[in-house]
């Protein structure tokens, strides 16, 4: 009984706190490292390096909405690095062969939408855990990519496939614009329809979600089949980018993006979770991946500057719940 | 009637990976004269006992609810430090330093897990990360070579990786089944909550588990770099995914509170049996992780139907 002795007001007042940080807490350290980087750095703010910074943050950052939604429901892809590799292998072969970009964009999007299917057959169907399922699927659609390439890349540099990736629309990258769609789409979906609030539904209370009449499979399904659509475009704009693909794209893809997610405040548990964020944490990645460079450090330890952003940015809340706790005791 | 439906459905749940494993050996050693040879055996035993050492440690971590995403960087950073010390403190030496390394990883993992409250995926995934960069910058992003050590090969030379599967098998599993300890990890694995309620350190459990993986890691990351004399940066990319997918094969439900040490050298066995066969029979190599794929998602699908709830990992990532 005597924890009722807590005044609602001001457990309602550190809630309010908690939603503050989870909902804009990304933004403001985001631009916090802005503002810093552009007092110390004085390459930061040459427009091309900040240019540079949009477009880095994209291809990341675009299948990062997918998963932002599938963490959300509950569930999470380990497929889409190999998912990757093989619609953009795809993208680059379709458009030397049509020389369309916009084909291979269709037929890139299709690739990932039809991994996403399978993955969603094997988790609501044959229900088998969506982290073995893609887990699985991970190495199958690897093998598949080795198998059809032969090991090999393909290589196209037609104009109108690489101004996808490398191009500019009024002096934005055009990835980057594609980014905010992607995003703007994905938090539209989120806010406003109705399978939004049943991916919010399913990942705060599953059982509870079922028997308020949610059809969570086709939920779970739909969730797979959204997750390789944002990675097909991901990857036709990362195959546009580079002039090839090939199976070696990116390996390690599934946990940046992972990474990528839960830094924006979305939770691993589900059920919360915001595109805002998303967007914020591919742009703090890239911020981040630039400013060490151009403080020249060299590229290992930047790995491990990355790796310790996501622990400190998470633990933070693991921290301030001890020492609620602490004083909640005293 | 029943009691043989009875006796065969009891083999079948304890030793379904292993009545593959043979399956696949008859059909092999039909196909193929070579898969028999003495030389060849010991190729596939090698091999399974690499990925199993790790895979032991991933079963508990698994067994306590939890994954170890972080076990390849550890291969590689244990090995790097192990390999570059072996001139100047000898093989014995090298090796401990090895060891210690990996336990001294493994525990700083579960200190973020417990202190931080950092979710363990998030948690190994950042670890991964950082890791591989101390590695590759601790070998400047070159290969350390021994040479003239010969004498470290003693880790992979011969029956030595299947005898520290074995043993390291052995181990594990009298700790599982008749320690506290074990008993504890399991505990937290089915159901954390009511463990801390009737008294179990669940944070102290988990420092151990994680000492654990983190020194099966690096023993794995050991005799890799032990079969070429050769360690870098590169070193055994990938293996945190194996070693999750040869202990689910084997049996270990990935819902926590189980672990079967047998089944996971059992599926190791599996998977490096089906992947020689397939080199023998000149199979392309990239067919390899496409069967590995498979093979995990027949497993899990089999243990499903024993009645495991697929929602159960859902719920416990929180």
């Amino acid at each position: 009984m005597s924890a009722t002795t807590i005044s609602p007001l001001s457990t309602r007042r550190s809630l309010d706190w908690d939603r503050l940080w989870e909902r804009f807490g990304i933004s403001v350290v985001l631009l916090g490292v802005w503002v810093l980087a552009a007092i110390f750095i004085p390459a930061f703010s040459n427009p091309d390096n900040f240019i540079n910074i949009l477009r880095q943050s994209a291809f990341v950052g675009i299948a990062a909405v997918g998963m932002t939604m599938a963490i959300i429901s509950g569930s999470f892809d380990l497929s889409i690095g190999s998912t990757l590799a093989l619609a953009a292998w795809t993208a680059v072969v379709t458009a030397s062969a049509t020389g369309s970009a916009l084909i291979a964009l269709f037929a890139a999007v299709l690739v990932g939408a039809l991994v996403g299917c399978v993955n969603g057959w094997l988790v609501t169907v044959v229900k088998i855990p969506a982290f073995v399922a893609t887990l699985g699927m991970l190495f199958i659609v690897r093998g598949i990519t080795f198998i059809i390439t032969n090991g090999a890349p393909s290589r196209y540099n037609g104009p109108e496939f690489i101004w996808w990736g490398n191009g500019s629309l009024l002096g934005i990258p055009v990835p980057f614009i594609v980014f905010l769609v992607c995003a703007a789409i994905g938090a539209a979906v989120l806010r406003y329809t109705a399978l939004g609030r049943y991916i919010f539904a399913l990942g705060s209370n599953a059982g509870a979600a079922r028997v308020a009449g949610v059809p969570i499979n086709l939920v779970t399904f739909l969730v797979f089949v959204i997750v390789g659509i944002f990675t097909g475009i991901s990857a036709m704009l990362l195959g546009s980018r580079l002039y090839s693909a090939g199976p070696g794209l990116e390996p390690g893809f599934e946990l940046n993006v992972i990474a990528t997610v839960v830094l924006g405040g979305t939770r691993l548990a589900g059920g919360r979770g915001s595109m805002l964020g998303t967007l914020a944490a591919a742009l703090l990645f890239a911020t981040l991946g630039n400013v060490l460079n151009l403080l020249q450090i060299d590229a290992f330890v930047q790995r491990v500057a990355v790796g310790l952003v996501l622990l400190i940015a998470l633990s933070i809340e693991g921290v301030r719940q001890r020492l609620a706790e602490r004083l909640s005791r005293e | 009637m029943s009691t043989l439906r009875r006796l065969w459905q009891t083999i079948w749940e304890s030793y379904r990976v292993g009545l593959f494993v043979i399956a696949v050996a008859i059909v092999l050693t039909l196909l193929t004269p070579r898969f028999m040879q003495a030389e060849n055996l010991m190729n596939v035993l090698t091999n399974a006992s690499v990925t199993a050492i790790v895979g032991l440690g991933m079963t508990l971590a698994i067994a306590s609810g939890n994954f170890d995403l972080s076990v390849g960087s550890i291969a590689a950073f244990a090995g790097s430090i192990s390999m570059s010390l072996v001139p100047s403190i000898g093989i014995a030496g090298g090796v401990a330093a090895g060891l210690l390394t990996g336990a001294i990883v493994g525990l700083i993992n579960g200190l973020i897990i417990t202190e931080l409250r950092v979710p363990a995926f998030i948690a190994t995934l950042g670890m991964l990360t950082i890791v591989r960069g101390l590695t590759l910058i601790y070998t400047s992003g070159h290969d350390i070579y021994l040479y003239g050590q010969t004498g470290y090969k003693i880790l992979s030379a011969g029956a030595m990786p299947l005898v520290l599967a074995l043993v390291l098998a052995a181990l594990l599993g009298f700790v599982v089944k008749y320690t506290r300890f074990g008993r504890h990890v399991l505990a937290v694995g089915s159901n954390s909550a009511a463990a801390t309620r009737s008294g179990v350190r669940t944070s102290r459990v988990l420092w151990g588990v994680f000492a654990i993986v983190g020194t099966t890691a690096a023993l794995s990351g050991m005799i890799i770099s032990a079969q070429v004399l050769t360690a870098n940066g590169r070193l055994a990319t990938g293996l945190e995914l194996s070693a999750i997918a040869v202990a689910v094969i084997g049996g270990t439900p990935l819902s926590g509170g189980k672990a079967t040490m047998i089944g996971t050298l059992l599926g190791a066995l599996l998977v490096s049996t089906i992947n020689n066969g397939l080199n023998l029979l000149n199979v392309q190599i990239f067919f390899q992780e496409l069967t590995t794929g498979v093979l995990l998602l027949i497993a899990v699908a089999f243990s499903i139907r024993r009645g495991y709830h697929p929602r159960a990992l859902l719920r416990r990532q929180a």
